[in-house]
């Protein structure tokens, strides 16, 4: 049933676009493609529902050889575990919802049908990545999902900054793509193979190397993590998911929130097997830098979709610190959670732009005359604040929205609770709450002075996240209208959109931790080459020390009752669970107070106007500037690489100009001047002598024997007759 | 008379047809010279024929051959038959150079 049942996964999103595309050669259009890429998705979301039974605890590749070349052979096939059908059902839950707000949000659009074939195109590739258990496969997958992201972020390519920002999405990951194929070739190199798993497989061939030999494979690791960093934004790679936010609302959340961005993540989680020690923390640092860099520049932001990318990129840092640091569950974890309830971020926000939207269109209509002073009031914005915003996204356009969409605020709240580690109730405390357990119980174990800066890091992003979530929500549905001509035309969705909503607020509730929380399920792959630490290897993620804080809480007692029957069996091992344990305690506590400072520092500045934010922003002016220039990435990438790549294409132009064409040009010179005369000289004199030669003896002779035809009939006949007489004498006289 | 009385005039008539061929000036000359010629020829079938072919014991009788003087008559009637298209020839000659004379009709001159 596993090779049907994915096939009809991939097979049913891609003949969506396979009909798009087939309709379009023939300039024909599929009247409804909408509801038939939404139906796709709903095939591919419940077969993958049917797919969890399917997992066995010793998952085997199915595999079909693809290529062969010489004694290589590369092979392209699924790969299903537990992760693998969480991560299908998560792709096509997330897909489905989004198809289906796209139907309100998109509505009208010229481009209707297109948008729906080319999320289809991109849930086949996503999925395609998902399954596949080679590097290759994956790779294709990775290309794939990133053209579709560069198709969906350039939708809308009327505008200039929806056309730079899909050209730099593009461009930025692609930096990342050459380092993570480097990685592929040199594990190809050292193994032959591509495929990850199986008897033959890169994980089999690394748990043989020797400790001495592993350098390189922290390299590759790193390589491979590259992709990621490119696909995932991180630092110092980041800068195009801000920018991506110019595609429409419903592609950043599924692409640029809950799928593509975690791509990264699972592609590192996938390679879990082969991380070293030292690419492990590399990854785990760019993971935590990450987290604090975005979740600080989301704070200055006023954009709310601003703000929700570098929130997600701030989440995903999250996401690499986790698996980095060992913990790759708690990773996984919190990529699907982040996925339900950023995607509901997302979706919310676009709700709310939505009924901005549908204002603006309104207002240009009934004023057009008055354009001229609107354009007018735009540029001073933008001279204020020295950054573009359209003023629907503007959040201080917003304000008091609660009352006019109620659904959307309360789902958005919902959301926010959960991202910001609100305990208990919430998905997103458990998962970031494992994280913080994960990384802190590492810290203690090993006594690893590096772990414990990692969670000092993940522990202020945690808390600002909680403060810049609360800004945004405060600032958006709370307080009076900033805009009351906007506000007025401010209206609740339509079904098909706040649908979405409801069913991802579900999801933020801890629903999905049952997936989890089973430990017979989700088991991290074995890592040869992290050193067993000094107390005896028990992984933070394993069912001991944070499962039962889940099942307690739920009253699942009977889970944490079986485990410690179960028990470590030895002292060391017990240790470890000890040192888990009170790491979980002290993490869990540690991140509500954090989520609660946040909270309320944010009700202070944006609720109760107790502090200004403009007078702590005076204050701190160098810090505000930093974070409202964005750590000047941007400013560098433009000022030192672009402004680098343009000097030294000018270099290599001054070159080319000078040296090269001197190069060709001299050598012109030379063929014309003294190859070219010689040879000249040669066929003028030598060759045309000798066939003028030859021509003018055949002339001078034929002037010579031409004169034998007299054309005097009785000439011949007298030399026909001294013939015969010749030939006469000749035969008598011989 | 011998043979040989036959061969010699049949020489000198050759001999004066290629004289008359060679160095006549007319045309119609050059053609007597043929037939001359033709003649000759005709003159030595016949000569030969009565004095070279043994005669054949037919039926207890001695018998001639006429081998020779049957060739003479067919060489006589292609004679006819040459000076007749030989005439149309010179007819079509004088018209397109206005003389008769070879050495004149000398258009193929290289």
């Amino acid at each position: 049933m596993v090779v049907p049942l994915i096939s009809i996964i991939l097979l049913a999103p891609l003949a969506s676009f396979a009909i798009f595309a087939l309709l379009g050669l023939a300039k024909r259009n599929f009247p409804r493609q909408d509801y038939l890429s939404t139906f796709a998705m709903l095939v591919a979301l419940g077969c993958s529902l049917l797919l969890i039974q399917e997992v066995t605890s010793e998952p085997t590749p199915l595999t079909v050889e693809w290529l062969s070349l010489g004694s290589v052979n590369f092979s392209m096939g699924f790969y299903l575990d537990s992760v693998t059908v969480i991560m299908l059902i998560v792709v096509t839950l997330v897909s489905s919802l989004v198809h289906i707000f796209s139907i309100g949000y998109m509505h009208g659009d010229p481009r209707y049908s297109r948008f729906f074939a080319f999320l289809s195109l991109f849930s086949f590739s996503m999925l395609f990545l998902v399954v596949s258990d080679n590097l290759l496969g994956i790779y294709i997958g990775w290309e794939l999902v990133g053209l579709c992201s560069y198709l969906l972020i350039g939708f809308w390519f009327e505008k200039d900054t929806a056309a730079n920002a899909c050209k730099k999405a593009f461009l930025t990951t692609r930096v990342g793509d050459v380092g993570m194929f480097i990685g592929m070739m040199m594990l190809f190199a050292e193994f032959r193979t591509l495929s990850l798993y199986g008897d033959t497989g890169i994980f089999e061939a690394v748990a043989t190397l020797e400790s001495g030999q592993i350098a390189w494979l922290s390299i590759a690791g790193i390589l491979i993590f590259c992709g990621a960093v490119g696909k995932s934004a991180q630092v110092p790679l980041h800068t195009w998911l801000p920018d991506a936010m110019e595609g429409p609302t419903p592609v950043s959340a599924l692409i640029h929130a809950a799928t593509m961005v975690a791509a990264g993540v699972y592609l590192v989680a996938r390679m879990f097997p082969i991380l070293t020690p030292t690419s492990s923390l590399v990854i785990a640092y760019v993971g935590g830098i990450t987290a604090l860099v975005a979740a600080t520049i989301a704070i200055v932001r006023f954009d709310i979709k601003r703000v929700l990318a570098y929130s997600t990129i701030s989440q995903l840092g999250y996401m690499m610190l986790a698996i980095g640091a060992g913990s790759y569950v708690a990773g996984l974890f919190h990529l699907t959670t982040h996925a339900f309830f950023k995607a509901l971020l997302f979706l919310g926000s676009g709700s709310v732009i939505h009924a901005f939207h549908a204002m603006h269109a309104h207002h240009d209509d009934a004023e057009h005359t008055e354009d001229a002073a609107h354009e007018h009031a735009d540029n001073s914005l933008v001279h204020e604040h020295g950054s573009e915003i359209p003023p629907d996204q503007d959040m201080r356009n917003m304000g008091g929205l609660r009352r006019k969409m109620p659904l959307t605020f309360i789902t958005m709240l919902i959301a926010t609770l959960s991202i910001s580690g609100v305990p208990f109730v919430f998905s997103g405390f458990w998962s970031k709450d494992k994280i913080l357990g994960g990384v802190l119980g590492r810290a203690m174990e090993w006594n690893s002075v590096h772990h414990y800066i990692l969670f000092a890091m993940a522990l202020i992003a945690a808390g600002i996240t909680a403060f810049y979530m609360f800004r945004l929500i405060f600032m958006t549905f709370f307080g009076e209208p900033r805009n009351q001509e906007m506000h007025d035309m401010a209206h609740e969705s339509p079904w098909v959109m706040v649908v979405p909503l409801i069913v991802l607020a579900v999801l933020s509730f801890p629903v999905v931790n049952t997936l989890w929380f089973n430990k017979d399920y989700i088991e991290p792959p074995p890592q040869h080459h992290i050193p067993a630490p000094q107390h005896a290897y028990v992984s933070p993620d394993s069912k001991i020390g944070d499962a039962n804080f889940g099942f307690s809480l739920f009253g699942v007692s009977t889970a944490q009752a079986a485990e410690e029957d179960a028990g470590p069996d030895t002292a060391q091992a017990d240790d470890a669970y000890h040192i888990h344990h009170r790491a979980h305690n002290i993490a869990m506590v540690l991140s509500i107070c954090v989520a609660g400072l946040g909270i309320l520092l944010s009700w202070l500045f944006y609720h109760r106007r107790r502090f200004s934010a403009e007078g702590v922003a005076t204050t701190f002016r160098p810090v505000y500037n930093l974070f409202w220039n964005k750590y000047y990435f941007d400013e560098f990438y433009d000022g030192v690489l672009v402004a680098l790549t343009v000097w030294k294409s000018r270099l290599f132009a001054k070159f080319d100009l000078s040296f090269i064409d001197g190069i060709v040009n001299g050598v012109g010179k030379i063929t014309r001047d003294i190859f070219a005369a010689f040879i000249g000289f040669f066929d003028n004199r030598v060759v045309d002598g000798f066939v003028n030669r030859v021509a003018e003896v055949t002339w001078a002779a034929g002037g010579r024997i031409r004169k034998i035809q007299t054309g005097a009939i009785q000439t011949y006949l007298f030399v026909v007759l001294g013939g015969i007489v010749l030939i006469i004498l000749i035969f008598r006289l011989f | 008379m011998s043979l040989q009385h036959y061969l010699v005039i049949s020489s000198i008539l050759f001999s004066l047809g290629i004289f008359a061929v060679l160095t006549r000036k007319n045309a119609i000359s050059i053609l007597m010279g043929i037939e001359l010629i033709l003649n000759s020829c005709n003159l030595n079938f016949v000569a030969f024929s009565r004095f070279v072919t043994p005669a054949e014991t037919i039926v207890g009788s001695e018998v001639f051959r006429f081998d020779g003087q049957i060739i003479a008559i067919f060489g006589i009637v292609l004679a006819a038959a040459e000076a007749a298209v030989f005439l149309a020839i010179i007819l079509a000659i004088y018209r397109e150079f206005g003389s008769i004379r070879p050495d004149e009709v000398d258009t193929l001159k290289g």
